[in-house]
């Protein structure tokens, strides 16, 4: 079971954006190191560490020294608990169907502009 | 180098429950283990580094996922060599890491070498997060969550369309050591 205590950690991570951008980013490329990562932003490298331990605090995010590097990685199984709580296996398809006719629209909508 | 890195990908949790406990629910042979999607985990005469390891289906008609085992170190780390029967797809390998942590185990699943763009790394992003969920319901509350019982049902039903390539005789443990 995920605790009020955890989910309260993984919300505050996810309540920003550069936080979430950061997800984005190691979802896209895993294992990259800190520098790498910190490149992408236009904040102190500072700024960006307080980040990052926002996002291991909530389990999101988990990092591996190789070498003299810090390699990054987004730990998906906090999302997942969140999404069991509230979702079962009929209710996912009907709100996957949903969510995927959005983005068809919206993706078709766009072509036409 | 970057590509070996891109491979990877972790899922991780903390279970509540003594660190034997979730060893033993992950090493498990010869039982159903809804946290492999109902499969039942064969060997050859137990689970021991270069031998074969096979998950097949509940009525052992279809062998799913085989691999080698890589590394047995109880109750800590577990890793094998990881390949769907139904792609032809190389094998990737996937790391199991149990670490004590303060209120429990720190359990990682780990794959590495996933070949890109494949079905096999779609079936691992997807089959990761549901490992590590379902067996720490298993060990903290005794069985899986309503939703995943649901899913096991739905899958069993399913048996019938496993594509022929994926039978039991074509993937003996000898064939499987091979690999």
């Amino acid at each position: 079971m995920i605790t009020n205590n955890d989910l309260d950690h993984v919300f505050h991570a996810l309540a920003h954006q550069t936080r979430r951008q950061i997800l984005d980013f190691l979802r896209d490329e895993p294992g990259q190191a800190v520098g790498k990562l910190a490149a992408h932003f236009d904040v102190s490298r500072i700024a960006i560490m307080n980040h990052l331990s926002v996002l291991e605090e909530a389990n999101l995010l988990v990092s591996e020294k190789d070498g003299r590097t810090r390699r990054l990685y987004l730990n998906l199984v906090p999302i997942q608990q969140i999404y069991e709580r509230w979702t079962d296996d009929y209710t996912a398809h009907w709100a996957g169907r949903v969510s995927q006719i959005k983005f068809a629209a919206e993706q078709a909508a766009a072509k036409d502009q | 180098m970057t590509t070996e890195i891109a491979n990877k990908a972790i899922y991780k949790v903390v279970i509540n429950a003594p660190i034997e406990k979730v060893w033993s629910e992950l090493v498990r042979t010869d039982e159903v283990l809804p946290f492999f999607f109902g499969g039942v985990c064969k060997t050859s005469g137990g689970l021991e580094v270069g031998k074969a390891m096979a998950m097949e289906t509940k009525s052992g008609k279809y062998r799913s996922v085989v691999g080698k085992v890589l590394e047995f170190e109880p109750p800590h780390r577990y890793s094998h060599s990881f390949k769907f029967t139904g792609y032809d797809d190389p094998p990737c390998t996937v790391t199991y890491e149990l670490k004590e942590v303060d209120g429990g185990v720190e359990f990682s699943l780990i794959t590495t070498n996933v070949p890109a763009g494949t079905k096999t790394e779609k079936g691992m992003a997807q089959g990761g997060n549901y490992i590590v969920n379902t067996l720490k319901s298993i060990v903290e509350n005794g069985a899986p969550s309503f939703g995943t019982k649901l899913m096991l049902g739905v899958m069993g039903l399913f048996e019938p369309f496993t594509p022929a390539q994926s039978k039991s005789d074509n993937w003996s443990f000898n064939d499987i050591e091979k690999l």
